[in-house]
């Protein structure tokens, strides 16, 4: 596998994610309610709401970092079940950025990266170090190769993350509020990579509040409010024209400052 | 536009900095303070020069018997006299060799992950760790090695604590390990197992559990089989010190973030791949400092057999000091040598777990 896979490519454009019916509870606190998503091979889904909406729970739920109750989730063709063999093939496939990094802090940032290639695909030390390079010009740190994760300021390590979920060739992308962390100066370094990122046909699934970098990349934007799908529509019609009240409400309040 | 230049750095001003404010701030910064230091440096100066005296300018250092002693001050004569006992107990003056070859090797043992490259480290490094206690075992016994049979009933002295607390040590750290996973597995039995285990070996006083190793465990062998003394005490020693080791891991486990766990398993690692490489490092990394406060009491420990009648270092100076040629009050010296050897072993403890902790400091703040 290697990163020629995640180009535009011209083959039929089918469900790599597929949701349907998906609750969740927390103890009797009904998190996710009957949730319903399908996400086609190179699309770019921005997802946005309040805090407590359910947003990063339901992507976590798509590479089972959180389990759900009901409902089914297929990935990749691979229904998710109760098995680890399962759940390791389906984390093999999806990649996830996260809101703090998750740097491993007593790794060099090659380490990082090659952890996951060495380890889980086998790839001899060698191919996977030069794959790691690659990755890090890809998100112009290759000079901090040595480095540890502690060394490096809060924009650099969450392009390490991503450099690191790339290097694991995955079909899709998630990002947890991958710039909610950051300092203003170093959200847009992240960004210009996610955009790049989005421009070569990464499959991705964004759960931000960037709403300019959802107007220039998402194909559709996905609001979310007390575990449900409230609006989807593509970004035009989603910040022109909501539907919904409540969607109007949200917007008017992000949008003022 | 106008161009921002940051201002220069200046020096600090003359009197923050330099000898004499240093003893200003420190030594008599307001009454309460200076008071205090002139009434240590008085004590100091009243008991200091005694001491010196009576260990060094008035002791008597060379001889082979009491009757050597003539001066007012210690009688080191003692200590050289019985240092041989002190440090091998019985083991056979022409089979020295053997501890002496053990103590380097186990020095070695523990030098060489400072010394190998990583790669080497884990396979050769550990590997050695771990055997080490077996084949040092094997090999002071004699037999497996077609050496002289040496019983363990001659083992003794202070290489005896160093390797009874070594071996147990080495062995202890894995199982240990094992136990505080087990305690936050998500199985009920495995939790609930090595819960009880845990407790029970913190729970129970060493002493207590000596006796019982020396006295209760044969009950639990096979009838017609006896097991070495030695052996038993090496076995509740392994069990003690992972009760509290465990539990010392516990609290690193406690202190790794979540994310951790998350991003290892986003990249579809297996438990036991994200458990050996990504949170065992980081659990060592913040427990060095509690580790090396067990290896220490543990190491300390160890003079309580003389209790059940191992001949360890403290119990051997008893005896010396028994010795109806050495009758004459040479407690202080015996016990001041004890308290010497074991001071400057655990200190050596010290600055190595000082240096592994430099080591993993990778700049992390979590």
């Amino acid at each position: 596998m290697s990163s020629e896979q995640i180009s535009p490519t011209s083959e039929p454009k089918e469900n790599v994610i597929e949701i349907s019916g998906l609750n969740k509870w927390y103890g009797s606190f009904h998190v996710l309610k009957d949730i319903n998503l399908s996400v086609k091979k190179g699309e770019r889904i921005v997802v946005c709401g309040p805090s407590g909406s359910g947003k990063s729970t339901m992507i976590r739920c798509i590479n089972r970092l959180e389990e759900f109750q009901r409902g089914s989730l297929i990935v990749n063709g691979v229904e998710m079940i109760e098995d680890v063999k399962n759940i390791e093939a389906i984390r093999r496939e999806v990649g996830m950025v996260f809101q703090h990094f998750n740097l491993f802090p007593h790794l060099t940032i090659l380490e990082n990266l090659t952890l996951g290639p060495i380890w889980v695909q086998k790839k001899p030390k060698q191919e996977a170090e030069q794959m790691a390079m690659k990755y890090l010009e890809r998100v112009k740190i290759p000079d901090q190769a040595l480095k540890f994760p502690g060394q490096l300021s809060g924009g650099q390590q969450q392009r390490v993350a991503i450099a690191r979920s790339l290097c694991m060739s995955p079909q899709i992308m998630l990002f947890d509020e991958p710039t909610s962390a950051l300092d203003p100066e170093m959200i847009k370094e992240v960004l210009d990579v996610m955009v790049e990122l989005a421009d070569d046909g990464m499959t991705m699934i964004c759960v931000t509040h960037e709403m300019g970098f959802a107007k220039k990349v998402a194909d559709r934007v996905i609001f979310m409010d007390a575990g449900e799908i409230v609006e989807e529509n593509e970004p035009n019609e989603f910040f022109n024209n909501p539907q919904m009240d409540r969607t109007q409400l949200f917007l008017s309040q992000i949008l003022e400052h | 536009m106008k161009e921002f230049k940051p201002l220069p750095a200046l020096p600090a001003p003359k009197d923050t900095v330099g000898m004499g404010v240093w003893v200003k701030q420190n030594l008599f910064p307001n009454l309460v303070n200076s008071m205090m230091t002139v009434l240590i440096a008085g004590f100091l100066i009243s008991v200091v020069p005694g001491v010196i005296d009576w260990a060094i300018i008035s002791a008597d250092w060379s001889g082979t018997s009491q009757l050597d002693c003539k001066k007012d001050g210690a009688c080191w004569v003692f200590v050289s006299a019985w240092m041989q006992q002190f440090i091998y107990g019985s083991y056979p003056d022409e089979q020295l060799w053997r501890i002496n070859l053990a103590l380097v090797v186990l020095v070695l043992v523990i030098a060489a992950p400072n010394v190998l490259q990583k790669e080497l480290r884990n396979k050769l490094g550990v590997p050695m760790f771990l055997l080490y206690p077996f084949v040092c075992a094997a090999f002071l016994d004699g037999r497996m090695f077609s050496l002289e049979y040496v019983s363990t009933d001659y083992w003794g002295g202070f290489s005896l604590n160093v390797f009874l607390a070594a071996a147990s040590i080495i062995i202890a750290f894995p199982l240990s390990f094992l136990w505080a996973l087990g305690r936050r597995s998500d199985m009920p039995f495995v939790r609930s197992v090595c819960l009880i285990l845990i407790e029970f070996f913190r729970g129970v006083p060493v002493l207590a559990l000596f006796f019982m190793g020396s006295v209760m465990l044969p009950l639990f062998f096979p009838t017609g089989t006896s097991v070495d003394k030695l052996l038993r005490v090496w076995i509740v020693l392994i069990l003690f010190m992972s009760g509290y080791m465990a539990e010392v891991f516990r609290g690193g486990f406690q202190a790794i973030p979540q994310g951790q766990y998350e991003a290892a398993d986003s990249l579809g690692l297996s438990y036991w791949q994200k458990t050996l490489l990504i949170i065992f490092p980081q659990v060592i990394k913040v427990s060095m400092p509690n580790i090396l406060a067990t290896f220490v009491m543990l190491f300390k420990n160890t003079t309580f057999l003389l209790i059940i009648g191992i001949f360890e270092m403290l119990s051997t100076t008893q005896t010396a000091l028994s010795n109806s040629n050495w009758l004459g009050g040479h407690a202080t010296e015996g016990y001041l040598f004890v308290a010497l050897v074991f001071w400057c072993c655990c200190f050596s403890m010290s600055m190595i777990s000082n240096s592994i902790e430099r080591k993993l400091d990778t700049g992390h703040k979590n």
